[in-house]
């Protein structure tokens, strides 16, 4: 930018004046500094809170896409906790069951000149949503459902404005049905429901509950659920990823399973790197012995070279169970196990790197008082040096963790079969071929912030660790 | 003496578990891998020595030559970027004010998720109908208003210097303070006129295909290192999860930077851009050594992100060469090429130690 004018302050401005000018300028400055801070912030957060909205969305693939989502309207959460209580007792979680009554209402705008007729209801055989759900056996709420005849609750004179911005005058008509549940039966979870006018003129303006979609040319408003409620309102998509995606062998849920190998692996890598790391790391740190530059080459090479190096013969490893060593425990592959993942990533050598560093900075001399007192090496290690090795390895654990939890390429090879062993990033992988050829994303997105969820409540509780940790993979070298 | 021997055993007891880790899972596997690249191989029938064949059909693939020229387009553009940026975004948050904790958390936040779910939301914007298209739609309707209200600012911006300099004040052309005042008065003005219909918004639609395209931007790239319009959309995605990261690395290493080199450069009559490019690079400059090396390493085995795009998008536009190893180990159906896997892998591991060495000559000799 240009260059400061070097003219001399004129000598008809006082020094309190410039101050005040100049306190003036870095008010200006802050204020500028806290703004962009803001956009910067919207920008990196934008991504994740955008799709964490739109994944309770009916399909967040709705074009404009906007915030103002009926999901998040406390009217839809107080309708579907009445329907849903209507529906099945459960005001949360709603349903379809034996003895239901749900009252409905429907608003429409009639012109001048047209008649208002009522429409007519039906509950159609609607399979919910394609994928993984397709091949489960499930109950059709349109077996058990009846409905009575849509009468007029309502009436009065109303406008509205048309998409080419007339107003037209008219009649604004209520409707109301009910939908029972005669008779005995099974307790359906969902009730899907058409309501269907026969002029395209007769416009819809609103209803109890927010609906799902208009069809045919908005002469019929479709509802997925008319009994949902609250939070499977909201959560729509969130439910239907433990409802929906169910291994087909065992009917478990996948993605309960995914997120129960994904703790496993994370904490045992956790705990084995925690060991492992420091023992290495102090040995490196501390002691003298032949082999010890080898062994640093070896650790600076290690993660230098590509996963795609190792991975071929890492696979055959696992494959053959270590040299057979796996029938030991009754294993003979270690291919689609826990156990294979765990074992080939005990200790890595960026984390024997980060325990070296740190103990090279601890001072030898509370060792050295402690070796006078004749402990062993174990002993010194276990009850001096580990504990002044806490924020190093809390660090670590978060790093550790994070790295297991997000962990894909490894993972990928080595789960494959069935859906059930996978872990959660994979399994997402999973999700994405399966809903995204259908288009159905609040499902992938459901997912996909549901397995970030653990790992952003632990970046908030312990953030120091993790931005530690930055510093420490940064290594001040 | 004795002691001596018993700290030999004491060491290698305490390294036992990693080495053994690393010998099996490291040593062995990297040797392996020497070895089946010379070899043809395809796990059912035992290995046959070939020598360098597979090295030499490596260059008849034409997947491996889009994989190689996707990584390396990739790997330059992107830790080029993330580089710059993380550098800016360091210097613009290396103040002494409230909150800053507040802000370093919020820019990590995505840093800390996995790269699947961040690739998978940015999928989900770059589809047709979706946030990107949108926010190119606004832009694009709103572009007048955009262009009345920066020659506004600019113009305001102008009047306001020259205003507060003939009263003797020694205001710069970017002045915070006149800033401010400027933008508002813009921002009203143009909203006012969109607002009493003088200046309407126009009538645009922007339908850009991210995916399913196999259109490449030529660039300033010579032709051989034109970037596909998937991969530019993988580029931006990375580039928005590895700027914090590093930013905060930079942030660690200039707040060690004495404040007062600033407020000299600043009595001195250094513009903030001058500033930045005497004090701030200079004085980060091992911390930029890092961040390149680890960018450069991270970008050139770049996967995750072709696993999830897949076949959103055609495969030549964003084949990696990490991906092109694993496409090859494991092909589907057809039989594994293991030989041909291990030597592009070993081609890949190769070109990313001389790009690291040719880098670390390159920003020394700089440095001295």
């Amino acid at each position: 930018m240009a260059q400061a004018p070097a003219r001399p302050l004129t000598n008809y401005h006082g020094a309190q004046d410039i101050e005040r000018w100049q306190a003036r300028r870095r008010w200006a400055r802050a204020g500028i500094v806290y703004t962009v801070m803001l956009l910067f912030s919207i920008l990196f957060l934008g991504p994740l809170l955008f799709a964490t909205v739109s994944s309770l969305k009916e399909n967040p693939l709705e074009y404009p896409p906007t915030l103002a989502i009926p999901q998040l309207s406390p009217r839809n959460w107080s309708a579907a906790a009445s329907l849903g209580r209507a529906g099945a007792g459960a005001p949360l979680w709603g349903g379809f069951a034996p003895g239901a009554e749900v009252p409905f209402e429907v608003t429409y705008f009639v012109p001048e000149g047209l008649e208002a007729t009522p429409p007519a209801v039906s509950v159609p055989r609607r399979r919910p949503g394609g994928g993984l759900g397709a091949v489960q056996q499930i109950e059709y709420a349109a077996d058990y459902a009846s409905v009575t005849p849509a009468q007029e609750v309502g009436r009065e004179p109303g406008g509205y404005v048309d998409e080419d911005g007339e107003t037209l005058t008219g009649e604004v008509v209520t409707y109301g049905f009910r939908v029972l549940y005669e008779g005995d039966g099974p307790k359906v979870d969902r009730l899907p429901v058409d309501v269907e006018v026969e002029e395209r003129d007769q416009v819809f303006v609103s209803s109890t509950l927010a609906l799902s979609r208009l069809e045919r040319r908005g002469r019929v408003a479709s509802y997925d659920n008319l009994a949902p409620g609250a939070l499977g309102y909201t959560f729509n998509n969130y439910a239907r990823v433990f409802k929906e995606a169910r291994s087909i062998t065992t009917g478990r849920s996948l993605f309960l399973s995914w997120t129960l190998n994904s703790f496993v692996i994370a904490l045992a890598k956790v705990v084995s790197t925690i060991l492992f790391a420091s023992m290495a790391g102090y040995a490196l740190a501390r002691l003298h012995f032949p082999g010890k530059n080898i062994i640093f080459v070896l650790i600076l090479f290690a993660q230098m070279i590509p996963g795609q190096v190792n991975f071929i013969s890492n696979y055959l490893v696992l494959r053959d169970g270590i040299f057979g060593l796996s029938r030991l425990w009754g294993q003979a592959s270690l291919l689609n196990s826990l156990s294979g993942v765990i074992l080939s990533g005990l200790v890595g050598a960026g984390a024997v790197f980060i325990m070296k560093q740190f103990f090279e900075t601890i001072p030898r001399e509370v060792e050295e008082a402690a070796m006078i007192d004749g402990t062993t090496q174990w002993q010194r290690f276990f009850r001096v040096v580990m504990p002044m090795a806490r924020p190093a390895l809390g660090a670590l654990t978060i790093l550790t963790f994070q790295g297991a939890w997000n962990d894909f390429f490894w993972p990928l090879v080595v789960l494959t079969t069935p859906e059930d062993i996978k872990t959660l990033p994979i399994g997402l992988l999973t999700f994405r071929n399966i809903y995204g050829a259908t288009g159905d994303w609040g499902l992938i997105l459901a997912g996909a912030v549901m397995s970030a969820l653990p790992i952003i409540i632990l970046f908030i509780v312990f953030q120091r660790y993790f931005l530690e940790g930055v510093s420490y993979g940064g290594g001040k070298e | 003496m004795r002691s001596k021997q018993q700290e030999v055993v004491a060491a290698y007891l305490f390294l036992a578990p990693f080495l053994i880790t690393l010998a099996l899972f490291f040593l062995y596997a990297t040797v392996r891998a020497v070895f089946f690249s010379f070899t043809d191989y395809d796990l059912f029938n035992a290995p046959r020595w070939v020598g360098l064949q597979n090295y030499a059909n490596l260059f008849r693939e034409e997947n491996f030559l889009f994989a190689l020229r996707n990584s390396l387009v990739f790997a330059a553009v992107v830790t080029t970027l993330q580089t710059f940026g993380a550098l800016v975004m360091a210097a613009v948050l290396n103040q002494r004010i409230r909150g800053l904790n507040f802000f370093r958390a919020a820019y990590y936040m995505p840093s800390v998720t996995s790269s699947v779910v961040i690739t998978l939301i940015f999928l989900w914007m770059y589809q047709r109908e979706g946030l990107f298209n949108y926010l190119a739609t606004q832009v694009a309707s709103y572009a007048p208003q955009l262009g009345v209200f920066a020659l506004l600012l600019i113009a305001l911006q102008i009047i306001q210097v020259l205003i507060e300099r003939t009263r003797g004040y020694p205001a710069r052309w970017l002045d915070p303070a006149l800033f401010a005042i400027s933008f508002l008065v813009a921002a009203a003005a143009t909203w006012l006129l969109t607002f009493l219909g003088i200046l309407l918004p126009r009538d645009a639609e922007v339908d850009f295909t991210w995916l399913q395209t196999s259109q490449e931007v030529p660039g300033a790239f010579p032709m051989a290192l034109r970037a596909p319009v998937p991969l530019i959309a993988i580029m931006i995605q990375n580039i928005f999860t590895t700027i914090p990261t590093f930013m905060l690395m930079f942030l660690a290493a200039l707040q060690d930077v004495p404040k007062s080199y600033y407020e000299a450069a600043s009595l001195d009559g250094a513009t903030p851009a001058q500033q930045f490019f005497s004090i701030t690079v200079p004085s980060v400059q091992p911390v930029t050594f890092l961040v390149v090396t680890l960018g450069l390493i991270g970008t050139l085995q770049m996967f995750d992100q072709v696993a999830i795009f897949g076949n959103a998008v055609p495969i030549r536009s964003v084949i990696t060469l990490a991906y092109f190893v694993y496409q090859r180990m494991f092909p589907g159906a057809q039989l594994p090429e293991v030989g041909f896997a291990s030597a592009a892998a070993m081609f890949l591991a190769v070109l990313t130690l001389l790009i690291v060495l040719i880098q670390r000559r390159f920003i020394r000799s700089e440095a001295s």
